[in-house]
């Protein structure tokens, strides 16, 4: 009871912010579901040339068992993109926490060793403003071929790329982890409680958490939506993970080629579904960082 | 008075809107400022007479409004003009002298350029005149060295040099007025003297009337020729500044007379001598404004606020004025 | 003044040393540039030379000074995927991605700066609602989707448009260049646009921001007493004002720029450097990949560095600072 109450109490207060979140569940659903229920499509029992460029049911040339038409190999785009859709948040969550736990413990290193360590990780977290995500997961993904060879690589993409990403996120939890740090580890409640015989890091480590939690869930929400942006750009410029496995990105990619020609479906449904999952997680980043906005202040 | 005044002001009300509201800032407050003449305005923070000054140029931000009230200056009703007619009125015929020398002057613009710009904008002259009027202006509020201060950013200059410059530029289009917002709060002790006596000369030479809004009944005493005391959105007391400081009738103004003024915490001057302290916006007691502070007053104050009624050479807005022997 | 200029231009050579450095050890570590380079049945001199060309047989530190030399030579070394000079790869690539640049950075100053000097004078008229609502597009909307809707909209349905290459070239010098053709500039166009729309966004709501806060300063509303017009108020006055953190902010953003130019290039097979670095991503041809990111640093750097530089024009506060 007071559960649903809450709820619609807070669908009252920020329409927008519940709205998001009721897509992003939505879509998490269409991800989970469907995959239980129908093949992958990328597959090749998946496909049936017989099937391809069905249009969505409604229009000419129809066909119930692709309610959202089909694309050129015969794959239902309905079930492709729930496949696709998944891809897009186990990349997208698994890179945001790499990047959390890189940022993190380089962060704790910056805070606490201090002096020369803390210059060049800082350094380096500047330096790295010049290249955004996206060119640093391409470079990424450019020497991971290069060390492992095509083939061994396809095996590794969705990990390749998941690190890729997750590498080119640390800067922005590095940094509000490292001013926390600096922060709390002068204060005396430290140095007492030193005197009982607990480590310095355990201590720091037990006061800044309550306070990094806001800011850091705020940055992993804005930052996912950047390495889902980020894997769906990847899978349509045809790097990292390969045109055989789902993302949506391909599935645009591939789309693209028959806009030209008519089949709009292919490439339209797969991008509103990617641009409907941004703008859900980018509203309800901003939403945090409202709420939230006063611990983030003299923080940065 | 003789004939009609340079400004008039005839029930000017303000007010603040919040949650909905319309909260009285200033509540239907009248005065006159003859041609040439000076008319400190004095009161608390908060009485509500930098936004009456505002008022009359139409330069109130949101969600202050002026709610009603007529300001005639030279026959010409302010409170009617369009916008295209009142930006010929400011800086051109009511100068206005901001408080703030540190925040009023664009920082990236250099000290000529904004003389300039605001001379062209309200005189016919060539660029060569403007400049050599512009090196004048500097010259006359009192710069060394007009041709490295016209270059120069406002940076460039210190606290006092900066509010010269915030004069200049309120004077240099030759107004018939100027409103001069606590000109001299925002300044070092030892620089104020030299700012009233600047200002004085300038009165001196151009014949501009101005209204001398302060809390600081030292510049009155100094400067102007009338006084208006505010207290709480009305006007509690007018009269010649000799009347007022011989012989106050307003138990407020005798009491701002009586009271040594001291810095709060904020640095503002405040009175102390008076127990309590001046009603916030939006929580004015029945009656009298003044009535829960004043020593004299009785059940009819607490019924009606007194009007503004004419005593001696002045004006006093109370049921119980003091006589002039109740003054010690 | 001069003190600080010249300390900002060694810490950016030191930074650029450093990626230099970097994308260096990626050539020298990576991949296997003999068996890449040689044909199969190379003679043994063959092999010697390229040994001697690349400077295989030199001790690390030698290299990298040598291949930092070359750099400042303009000998960048040789693809692993096209054998040729990476060099002249990237000058035949650059007058299209210029070409690209420029027009996009025209499009986002006719644009944008009128549209956020009205959102911020103005910001609850309808029109400026309508402009920041139709911006969250701009952030929110993956680069590569606002490319194919652009194609889909005035290629596809409209017909107005090409939807890629670069149209008919002219020869300049040796340079390419679209924009002497008619269909040059009819190409141009959407790619232009794609690349704007991050950029445009970006600039209308910063100077939205920025002119909000300097339309309440105390100095704004002097000038209002003072009887100047609303348009030298907020045209001089406010612009001046907020222009300046406006293109520090967008300078930052310049990598996100680039990044940008990789997609668009790809989306509008535009033929510039983007593809160029993506081609040889797919490829995995260190080399060139190595290049490019010395080359998106220093534009980074330089870029940063020229706008930090000229501060002092735009704002006199910051003349004497470090001096």
């Amino acid at each position: 009871m007071t559960a649903v109450r809450g709820a619609l109490h807070a669908v009252r207060s920020a329409p927008g912010p519940s709205m998001a979140a009721a897509v992003i569940v939505g879509l998490f659903l269409y991800a989970l579901v469907v995959p239980l229920f129908a093949a992958d499509p990328f597959r090749l029992s998946g496909m049936s040339i017989m099937d391809s460029f069905t249009p969505p049911v409604w229009m000419e040339g129809g066909n119930p068992r692709f309610p959202l038409g089909a694309d050129d190999q015969g794959r239902n785009l309905l079930t492709a993109m729930a496949y696709g859709l998944r891809t897009s948040i186990i990349v997208g969550v698994s890179s945001v926490l790499i990047g959390l736990v890189l940022g993190g413990a380089l962060g704790l290193l910056s805070g606490f060793v201090g002096g020369r360590t803390d210059a060049v990780i800082m350094r380096i977290a500047d330096v790295q403003l010049a290249y955004p995500a996206l060119l640093l997961a391409m470079v990424i993904d450019g020497i991971a071929t290069a060390v492992y060879g095509r083939e061994r690589s396809a095996g590794l993409a969705i990990t390749i790329v998941i690190f890729a990403i997750g590498i080119a996120l640390w800067v922005q939890f590095a940094r509000t982890i490292r001013s926390s740090v600096m922060v709390e580890r002068d204060h005396d409640y430290v140095a007492a409680a030193l005197v009982t015989g607990r480590s310095k890091i355990a201590i720091v480590l037990q006061h800044i958490l309550p306070n990094v939690m806001a800011p850091v869930l705020v940055i992993a929400t804005i930052n996912l939506g950047i390495a889902i942006i980020t894997e769906a750009t990847l899978s349509f410029l045809g790097i990292g993970i390969p045109l055989t496995h789902p993302s949506l990105g391909a599935l645009i990619r591939n789309g693209n080629a028959y806009l030209q020609s008519g089949e709009w479906w292919i490439s339209a449904w797969p991008c509103l579904v990617l641009v409907l999952l941004v703008i859900a997680v980018n509203v309800l980043g901003d939403h945090l960082r409202d709420h939230f906005n006063p611990k983030l202040r003299g923080r940065s | 008075m003789s004939s009609q005044p340079l400004l008039q002001v005839r029930d000017l009300s303000i007010t603040l809107t919040r949650a909905g509201m319309h909260l009285p800032v200033l509540d239907a407050v009248s005065f006159d400022v003859a041609a040439g003449e000076v008319l400190g305005v004095v009161g608390e923070s908060g009485a509500g007479k930098s936004v009456a000054g505002a008022a009359i140029i139409d330069l109130l931000v949101p969600p202050l409004r002026r709610a009603s009230g007529a300001i005639s200056l030279g026959g010409d009703r302010l409170d009617l003009m369009r916008p295209a007619e009142m930006r010929r009125v400011r800086g051109k015929r009511v100068g206005f002298v901001f408080q703030d020398p540190m925040t009023s002057l664009n920082p990236v613009l250099s000290i000529g350029r904004q003389l300039t710009d605001t001379m062209r904008t309200h005189l016919k002259l060539g660029r060569g005149a403007l400049r050599s009027r512009a090196l004048d202006w500097i010259e006359r509020v009192g710069l060394p060295n007009p041709r490295r201060v016209f270059d120069a950013a406002p940076h460039e200059l210190s606290g006092g040099q900066r509010q010269r410059i915030v004069i200049a530029l309120a004077l240099c289009a030759e107004p018939d007025i100027v409103i001069a917002d606590e000109p001299t709060t925002a300044l070092d002790v030892s620089v104020q003297a030299q700012m009233l006596d600047l200002m004085r000369t300038l009165h001196a030479e151009t014949g501009a009337a101005m209204l001398l809004i302060t809390h600081d009944l030292g510049v009155v005493a100094k400067m102007a020729d009338r006084v208006a005391v505010f207290y709480a959105g009305r006007v509690v007391e007018t009269a010649p500044t000799r009347t007022l400081f011989e012989a106050p009738r307003h138990p407020y103004t005798a009491g701002l007379m009586a009271a040594t003024p001291a810095p709060d915490h904020e640095g503002r001057m405040q009175v102390t001598a008076i127990p309590g302290a001046m009603p916030g916006i939006g929580a004015l007691p029945s009656g009298c404004a003044f009535h829960p502070r004043c020593v004299r007053a009785k059940a009819d104050c607490l019924s009606m606020a007194p009007p503004l009624s004419p005593l001696g050479d002045g004006a006093a807005a109370c049921f119980h004025p003091l006589q002039r022997k109740d003054v010690p | 003044m001069i003190l600080h200029a010249v300390e900002r231009v060694l810490q950016t050579i030191l930074v650029l040393l450093v990626i230099s450095f970097v994308a260096f050890m990626l050539i020298a570590t990576l991949g296997d540039p003999l068996g890449v380079l040689l044909p199969p049945d190379a003679t043994m001199a063959e092999r010697n030379a390229l040994i001697a060309r690349l400077s295989l047989d030199q001790p690390l530190m030698q290299r990298f000074l040598s291949f930092l030399g070359g750099i400042v030579q303009g000998d960048f070394g040789l693809s692993y995927r096209t054998q040729e000079e990476v060099g002249g790869m990237i000058l035949e690539r650059l007058p299209a991605t210029a070409e690209l640049a420029i027009a996009s950075l025209v499009i986002t100053i006719l644009i944008a700066i009128p549209a956020g000097i009205l959102c911020g004078v103005r910001p609850k008229a309808l029109v400026s609602r309508v402009i920041m609502f139709v911006s969250i597009a701009g952030i929110t909307l993956p680069n590569f989707v606002v490319g194919i809707l652009l194609i889909a909209v005035f290629s596809v349905q409209l017909g107005w448009l090409p939807s890629f290459g670069r149209g008919q070239t002219v020869s300049i010098g040796g340079l390419e260049t679209g924009l002497l053709t008619w269909s040059g500039w009819r190409a141009i166009i959407l790619p232009a646009i794609t690349l704007a729309a991050f950029q445009m966004t970006f600039v209308i709501r910063m100077l939205r921001t920025q002119l909000m806060e300097v339309g309440q300063s105390e100095h704004i509303r002097f000038a209002r007493a003072r009887g100047l017009s609303e348009a030298r108020i907020w045209f001089v006055y406010a612009i001046r004002n907020a222009l300046l953190p406006t293109v520090t902010m967008l300078g930052l953003q310049l990598g996100n720029i680039i990044a940008f130019s990789v997609v668009t290039e790809s989306v509008f097979a535009w033929p510039g450097l983007g593809s160029l670095f993506l081609q040889s991503v797919q490829a995995a041809d260190i080399p060139v990949i190595a290049i490019y990111l010395i080359f998106v640093g220093a534009v980074y750097m330089l870029i940063n560095l020229a706008v930090e530089l000229s501060y002092p024009l735009i704002d006199p506060r910051l003349k004497r600072r470090g001096a």
